[in-house]
């Protein structure tokens, strides 16, 4: 019997939700896939571009369900790979930036798998980008600063806050809604001022897109008052000041509407 | 581009095909379904699989070895026999006589060559690799045969039918131009496809109705174009560069990418090269506000991603004042497209747990930088434009404390078939620079992730640049 040549797995981002913002390279990959493995994070309308037939396997954790450990995709991962299939690992955002993806793809190098990544839209710049807010601008900020506001196995934030409040960049903060209050805090005693202008941005890039504009001090409370729920990316600096003028970005009607709106036209 | 593509108007005039075998078939069968006739000559009995274009009138057969009079009358030559002296001979009568020719099997002794072809009637789509690949012509071939329904045809036809009017009542051309694109992404096309005509035909008519003939209002769209591997554009930012009517770019846009703005778009170079402010920051801005004053849609292209380094809030600060509707696209920023493409993760759990992106710009010589918060430990730190600042930079993190082992690399040119990646550490950063000499675009990123690329180097550049390691000792 003849040995199956071993596949190939597509580390793909795939970007924030908004499936305009998906690149060509990751569309191009999602078609030809044989297997497509996603993470909650991945949007329904990007799943809806996985051609039927296709093989689909959800590895995030969907409300309640169990979810996939690490080490289960990593193995799951490997063992398609093995039986020669076009593995596509799709991740919301970028695989690169908080998305675990150097885990997998170093797993996969030990065991001698060839990968592809494709870098996709981060949260962090799609999600500023639809609030119109620029993550740097002259004389108001200088730097970026990505983290993450949630660890794994829910251990203790260990933040360094001093490093965090420099009132000269713009930091933006993954998984940030669940240790908000703390954040906030620790900023601010950091020496942060308290009415920095700050955002907490739910579904960011989606029909579903939420905006709270508030000063650091008063965010956390806003935020529980709009009833925000993740996936929410929060975003600190002064550049934030613009969102109210620059805010663009107005989902469109969704599909029903204009559905009613065709069967008015031809009811006449 | 060493052919010129063009469709050809059919012509009274027929088509000669020499030869009567399998490709000779195919030539004639490609000719006689656009309609034009073929005068077919090959020393065999006359092909029955052609029967049918026979009775229509359509095919006449000459039994006998091809002449240089069987060129008389006809428009377009095809030599297809299975004799290469045959075909090379009347190849030459034909060049002689200026009449075009294709040669089977040899198309450098020809002067044309015939596409794979995708035929939604009237929407044609024709593809060739240059006579390189016929196998890979029709493996693309087929890709559009899934994207590119056969409802189309239906779709050209229905448009069609509303040329004049619409030219009638729409005479501003842009503004037409504006009318066709809402209807063609609008409900139109789909019901069309969901074979719905009469309603489509409604929804056209209640369209024009509605038309206003003035010229539309202006709009900017300030688009990321990403790092430089044109693949990884966003669709979105693809569908505005194909409608946009201006283009306003700088120096970091690749000319891939350029190419793939609408081809009638006018194209303004803004400069932006260290030392070539080919037009100052203020006058793009209110150039953005002038060509959008004007109606027109201006795409505003911006390597990378437009609100990282990109200036794009001063941009649309500016059109915000001027009350002019913009959208903003995000792109890949170069930090995540060389990470990728390098092998070198923005973060890791044992590594790096956050990124700080910063600019290397030297302004008036010195970086304006919060150096303590770069040199803090378990973080990844990218800096933009920093070649000619590297000096500045390698100095200043190992005086605040960083160690001057710490892991760093530079990728020149990332994404690109250029790519270059080089390793070294935070102090032979400027030496590396030197060595290698290592040009603009380059990102540099400094932190312990760089010890993975050697792990997850996956992308092999075209160009035989191997990357370099530079050790310290």
């Amino acid at each position: 019997m003849q040995r199956q040549a071993t596949g190939k797995v597509f580390l793909v981002g795939a970007g924030p939700g908004d499936p305009g913002l998906l690149t060509m390279r990751a569309r191009e990959r999602i078609e030809q896939a044989d297997v497509v493995v996603y993470d909650r994070l991945v949007g329904e309308a990007i799943l809806e571009l996985i051609p039927q037939g296709t093989t689909r396997i959800a590895a995030g954790k969907a409300c309640g369900k169990h979810s996939m450990r690490q080490e289960e995709i990593n193995e799951l991962l490997v063992s398609l790979a093995f039986r020669g299939r076009r593995v596509v690992r799709l991740k919301g955002g970028d695989p690169f930036v908080f998305g675990r993806g150097s885990e997998e793809a170093l797993y996969l190098r030990r065991h001698g798998i060839p990968f592809e990544v494709v870098p996709g839209v981060t949260a962090a710049l799609a999600c500023t980008a639809y609030a119109g807010i620029p993550l740097t601008h002259r004389g108001l900020s200088r730097a970026v600063h990505l983290v993450t506001g949630h660890f794994r196995d829910d251990q203790p934030l260990r933040i360094d806050w001093q490093r965090l409040a420099d009132p000269e960049a713009t930091l933006v903060i993954y998984m940030g809604l669940g240790n908000l209050e703390t954040l906030a805090r620790g900023l601010i005693d950091a020496g942060l001022p308290a009415e920095t202008p700050a955002a907490a941005i739910e579904r960011g890039t989606t029909l579903d897109q939420q905006v709270v504009r508030a000063p650091l001090e008063q965010l956390p409370a806003r935020v529980q008052a709009a009833l925000l729920r993740p996936p929410v990316l929060v975003v600190i600096g002064r550049t934030v000041a613009f969102s109210e003028r620059l805010d663009w970005f107005v989902p469109e009607a969704p599909p029903e509407a204009w559905q009613d709106e065709i069967g008015a036209h031809t009811a006449r | 581009m060493k052919y010129l593509p063009l469709f050809l108007l059919t012509s009274e005039r027929p088509a000669l095909v020499a030869g009567a075998g399998r490709v000779a078939r195919r030539k004639a069968e490609f000719v006689l379904r656009a309609g034009q006739r073929v005068r077919m000559v090959a020393p065999g009995p006359f092909p029955a699989a052609l029967h049918w274009a026979r009775a229509r009138g359509m095919l006449e057969y000459r039994q006998g070895n091809v002449e240089e009079a069987d060129l008389e009358g006809v428009g377009l030559v095809f030599a297809a026999t299975d004799d290469r002296e045959v075909n090379a001979r009347l190849a030459r009568w034909a060049r002689q006589r200026g009449l075009h020719v294709n040669v089977a099997d040899r198309p450098e002794e020809g002067t044309f060559i015939v596409p794979s072809v995708l035929d939604r009637d009237p929407v044609l789509v024709a593809v060739s690799t240059g006579g390189t690949s016929p196998v890979l012509a029709r493996r693309l071939r087929a890709r559009l045969e899934s994207l590119i329904p056969s409802a189309y045809g239906r779709l050209a036809r229905l448009l069609d039918a509303y040329r004049e009017r619409a030219r009638a009542r729409i005479p501003d051309e842009a503004a037409r131009r504006r009318f066709w694109e809402a209807l063609i992404d609008g409900p139109v096309s789909e019901l069309v496809f969901a074979g719905q005509e009469a309603r489509a035909r409604l929804e056209i008519e209640t369209a024009l109705e509605r038309a206003q003939g003035a010229r539309p209002e202006g709009e900017v769209y300030l688009v990321g174009a990403g790092p430089g591997d044109p693949d990884l554009l966003t669709f979105r930012a693809l569908r505005l560069m194909q409608q946009a009517d201006v283009v306003v770019y700088d120096r970091l846009v690749s000319k891939p990418i350029l190419e793939m703005t609408r081809q009638d778009a006018e194209l303004y170079y803004v400069g932006k090269q260290k030392d070539d402010h080919a037009v100052p920051q203020e006058g793009i801005n209110q150039m953005l506000v002038d060509l959008a004053r004007q109606g027109k849609r201006v795409l505003r292209l911006k390597g990378g991603d437009p609100f990282v380094f990109g200036r794009g809030g001063e941009e649309i600060e500016t059109l915000a004042e001027h009350g002019i509707p913009f959208q903003v696209v995000p792109g890949i920023t170069a930090a995540s497209g060389c990470a990728a493409y390098a092998g070198i993760p923005l973060t890791h759990r044992d590594y790096a747990q956050s990124c700080i992106f910063v600019t290397g710009h030297l302004k008036d010589g010195s970086l304006d930088l919060n150096w303590e918060a770069l040199v803090q430990p378990r973080q990844t730190v990218v800096f933009y434009m920093g070649l000619t600042g590297i000096g500045v930079i390698s100095e200043r993190l190992i005086a605040h404390g960083m160690s001057p082992d710490m892991p760093a690399a530079l990728v020149e040119q990332g994404t690109t078939p250029n790519q270059r990646v080089l390793i070294g550490t935070v102090a032979t950063l400027p030496e590396i620079v030197h060595r290698a000499e290592v040009r603009a675009p380059t990102l540099t990123i400094v932190g312990e992730v760089v010890r993975l690329h050697e792990k997850l180097e996956w992308y092999q550049a075209e160009e035989h640049r191997p990357g370099t390691v530079f050790s310290s000792h």
